[in-house]
């Protein structure tokens, strides 16, 4: 058994190496777990949405209510003028929560506490805001570094500082997710390691901890799969609706 | 056949009441933990990205260490603005 509580988080290749141009474009487990995650909800989505029976059997009711939750997430916090962006705020919610699920399976491999992984979602969410925010208000855009009702002495300082807190957006949406996933998932190895190094007669605390700290993961995953795809939302809204 | 009009009100009545209890439930959903990591990665995020700033400004105009300095200090005043910002957010959700 693996003693070392990072260890979980390596990634080694699958297969052939594979590179193109210089750039190692290797199958990992990485994009294994990615791969399993994508096709879970593919599958759950289409035998959720498969038959429309009036009353849902249960895996229909399940797909429904995810469906119901983000549309829910997105008109409250975007308003109405978010709705084309449904897909890509759905798509998001559910692979984010999917890998952090996936991830929870004992011998599996969470994809989200990888911060190259969270990091490249996070910069692409950055970027297609402020094209958005570009391609309907044009330069008037940038109006939201410029705040209202500040003396003109203090307004460079302001500037400044507004654009700072706009770029630390991706840092702190991507770290945040990593952070968590990977802190719980350490932590749930050091425990395990407790209860063998402590043996039969003392290995139950960590054990029941073990236990605990397992009910509390899934919930983190869930509510950082929520945060993620809420902040989504706002940072969207900030882009439609100039001057909040 | 038609619907009678007091089965309407009482549908009516029923589908609000169902609302107002989402509604409620849907507050308190952000959980204080999801929060807390919500406001501490908000500040450590913008005191990063303005060192950054600090240190890439720093290398092209050749002003070590001033700019680093600088940009620190308005990193943590930005981040105590998104700070400020996500409170005001989970206060408006309450």
């Amino acid at each position: 058994m693996a003693s070392n509580p990072m260890q979980q988080f390596t990634v080694f290749r699958i297969g052939p190496e594979i590179k193109i141009a210089g750039v190692d474009l290797s199958f990992t487990n990485a994009s294994l777990f990615m791969v399993i995650s994508a096709s879970i909800i593919l599958f759950f989505l289409f035998f959720g949405s498969k038959e429309k029976k009036i009353i849902p059997d249960k895996i229909q009711l399940m797909a429904e209510m995810f469906y119901s939750f983000v549309a829910k997430m997105i008109s409250d916090t975007a308003g109405t003028k978010a709705k084309p962006f449904f897909p890509f705020i759905f798509s998001l919610f559910m692979f984010v929560l999917f890998c952090n699920m996936v991830g929870m399976l004992p011998y599996s491999f969470t994809v989200t506490s990888h911060i190259i992984v969270t990091l490249i979602m996070a910069l692409f969410i950055f970027v297609a805001v402020t094209i958005i925010g570009f391609v309907k208000h044009g330069f008037k855009y940038l109006s939201i570094f410029v705040p209202s009702g500040v003396p003109a002495v203090l307004l460079p300082l302001i500037t400044i500082i507004e654009i700072i807190s706009y770029l630390s957006r991706p840092v702190s949406l991507s770290v945040r997710l990593f952070a968590n996933m990977m802190a719980g998932h350490t932590m749930l190895k050091v425990f395990g390691s407790f209860v063998v190094s402590l043996g039969i007669l003392g290995g139950w605390l960590p054990l029941s901890f073990s236990v605990a700290l397992t009910g509390l993961e899934i919930l983190v995953a869930f509510l950082q799969a929520y945060v993620f795809a809420i902040l989504t939302c706002i940072y969207l809204n900030d882009a439609l609706n100039l001057h909040h | 056949m038609t619907i009678p009009e007091d089965f309407k009100t009482r549908l009516k009545i029923a589908k609000s009441k169902i609302k107002k209890k989402l509604d409620n439930d849907e507050g308190k959903k952000g959980s204080f933990m999801g929060n807390a990591f919500k406001l501490g990665t908000e500040l450590v995020a913008a005191v990063v990205v303005g060192t950054i700033i600090g240190f890439i400004l720093d290398s092209w105009f050749d002003t070590k260490p001033w700019l680093i300095i600088i940009f620190f200090f308005l990193g943590a005043a930005a981040g105590m603005l998104n700070v400020i910002r996500a409170a005001n957010r989970m206060q408006k959700e309450d």
